[in-house]
């Protein structure tokens, strides 16, 4: 009897528990402006745990921007913690490459090049971030130089061994005149080409702007970025411009 | 000759005795097999990590598994080698092995390789499992990790050198906690170094640069950063800095085994 009360107890605790963590008010989203340490600080104090650290923060940094974009659309640290993490981890390509999407929707665009800018110096093996700074230039940037120094940038990528052959083609496709919307496209393709879910979920909504909205004309704008990328990945894309004529 | 010859001989044999007798021990100990097994779990969350971190499953699988293993190992070496030699004592089953012609080095040797024998199945095996897990996530084999794996290994045993050396003197817990309190010196042993250059004051230089010489320098085997890309590595030096850390190991337990024999029993 004294058994069977105190296994009821505990069924009675358990199912306290559980009730109290589902009917619990959702958590309130966390504030925009968050404590970032400084690199330094943890580059003098553990140096051994640097990219552990890095890590961590690069997983704070990814759940932060899905937190605030989703709903308040604030960023007011996303920089600071995208410099920690490339600070704290160099060589973190996608640390770059994130950060400077989410660098971007902050509207922080010159500390987005300024972080290319740093992850090209550091890491002078890899094409994909020099090509991302060739992007960033084209499609936000000002005056009239902007295609030529955008072209410099992949000319720059496509220089680097093990770099695709569609980069030197890029190159060339920005210095000829006119065009502009082909090129667009181009960029928009690339970015779709070699990006994370976030970076193709941006650049089909760029493409999807961009390109006719008829369904034979769009098809025709899209026969020239076949060549840009994997036949799969060509697929995906073209699955995901056609969603609404299905 | 021939006498010096036979008590080496029984030295060996006593060091051996004494190291299977503690490696059976610790081995066999639950609250071990509890944290081995929660760090395979740790070992395995990585996998969540990764399943939100865009595409880097294998960075992160290698980084925070590594970060467990040694956590982890610190953990053990820290409670279990501190009462390797105090358990003994309060026991008073040192009384039995003291009775026989059982010198207080070999003694304290054989409890410290007991437990390195044990830690190293047990860092061997998280060591495999991740390695495993990498090459299963990752895409590929990753002979770092191994390598990352030692040298937290080699890391792990002077800890326990240290802790031997602490439970002679005092407590067991204190023993583990300053223990604890070395390994996360030995982490920022080039602070202190930067700390005696300062310059402010001959004492402060003089006794910052003692204090750097007796904290053992553990950041200068941990290849961590190594294993994600992020650091190349002068294996000659990372092997001389293993040979400094061996070194240290044997002044610990030597200065353990110098405070047992100033003990009466």
């Amino acid at each position: 009897m004294r058994r069977l009360l105190l296994v009821l107890a505990v069924l009675v605790c358990l199912g306290a528990v559980v009730a109290f963590q589902v009917t619990r008010p959702e958590r309130a989203a966390s504030r925009p402006k968050v404590f970032v340490p400084s690199a330094s600080f943890f580059e003098d104090f553990s140096p051994g745990f640097r990219t552990s650290i890095a890590d961590a923060y690069y997983l704070y940094m990814v759940q932060y921007y899905g937190e605030h974009i989703k709903s308040d659309g604030r960023l007011d640290s996303m920089v600071d913690l995208v410099n920690l993490v490339t600070r704290l981890s160099p060589h973190f390509i996608k640390a770059y490459q994130f950060g400077t999407f989410a660098m971007l929707d902050a509207r922080q665009t010159p500390a987005a090049y300024d972080l290319l800018q740093r992850g090209v110096v550091a890491n002078p093996d890899d094409w994909r971030l020099p090509a991302m700074a060739g992007f960033l230039v084209y499609e936000f940037g000002r005056g009239e130089a902007k295609d030529e120094v955008a072209a410099e940038w992949y000319a720059k990528a496509a220089a680097v061994p093990g770099a695709p052959a569609y980069l030197a083609r890029l190159a060339a496709t920005l210095t000829a005149k006119g065009g502009e919307r082909e090129k667009a496209a181009l960029m928009w393709a690339q970015v779709y080409a070699d990006g994370d879910e976030y970076s193709r979920a941006k650049a089909v909504a760029a493409l999807d702007q961009i390109l006719p909205a008829e369904k034979e004309a769009r098809m025709r704008a899209l026969a020239p970025l076949m060549g840009t990328m994997p036949g799969d990945e060509f697929e995906r894309l073209v699955s995901a411009l056609f969603e609404d004529f299905l | 000759m021939a006498a010096r010859d036979i008590r080496r001989g029984d030295a060996v044999r006593q060091i051996i005795a004494i190291a299977l007798n503690t490696f059976r021990e610790t081995v066999r100990d639950r609250v071990l097999t509890v944290i081995v097994l929660f760090a395979l779990v740790m070992i395995v969350g990585g996998l969540w990590l990764g399943s939100i971190s865009l595409e880097q499953q294998g960075r992160m699988m290698k980084d925070f598994g590594l970060v467990t293993v040694t956590a982890f190992g610190v953990i053990i070496a820290a409670f279990i080698a501190a009462t390797l030699v105090r358990k003994e004592v309060e026991k008073r089953t040192v009384f039995v092995v003291f009775s026989k012609p059982v010198s207080r080095a070999a003694f304290v040797v054989g409890k410290f390789l007991g437990l390195a024998a044990t830690l190293g199945v047990v860092i061997g095996g998280m060591g495999l499992f991740l390695f495993v897990m990498t090459w299963l996530v990752g895409g590929g084999a990753s002979g770092m990790v191994l390598a990352a794996t030692g040298l937290i290994y080699l890391q792990v045993l002077a800890v326990v050198a240290v802790v031997v050396f602490f439970s002679t003197v005092t407590s067991a817990i204190l023993a583990s906690m300053l223990g604890l309190g070395v390994f996360v010196a030995g982490q920022l042993s080039h602070n202190v170094l930067s700390l005696s250059r300062l310059g402010e004051g001959a004492v402060t230089e003089a006794v910052s640069w003692v204090v750097f010489v007796i904290i053992p320098n553990f950041n200068a085997v941990d290849v961590k950063a190594a294993v994600v890309g992020e650091m190349t590595i002068d294996w000659a030096a990372v092997a001389l800095w293993g040979l400094y850390l061996m070194a240290y190991m044997v002044v610990a337990l030597g200065a353990a085994a110098w405070v047992m024999r100033r003990k009466e029993f």
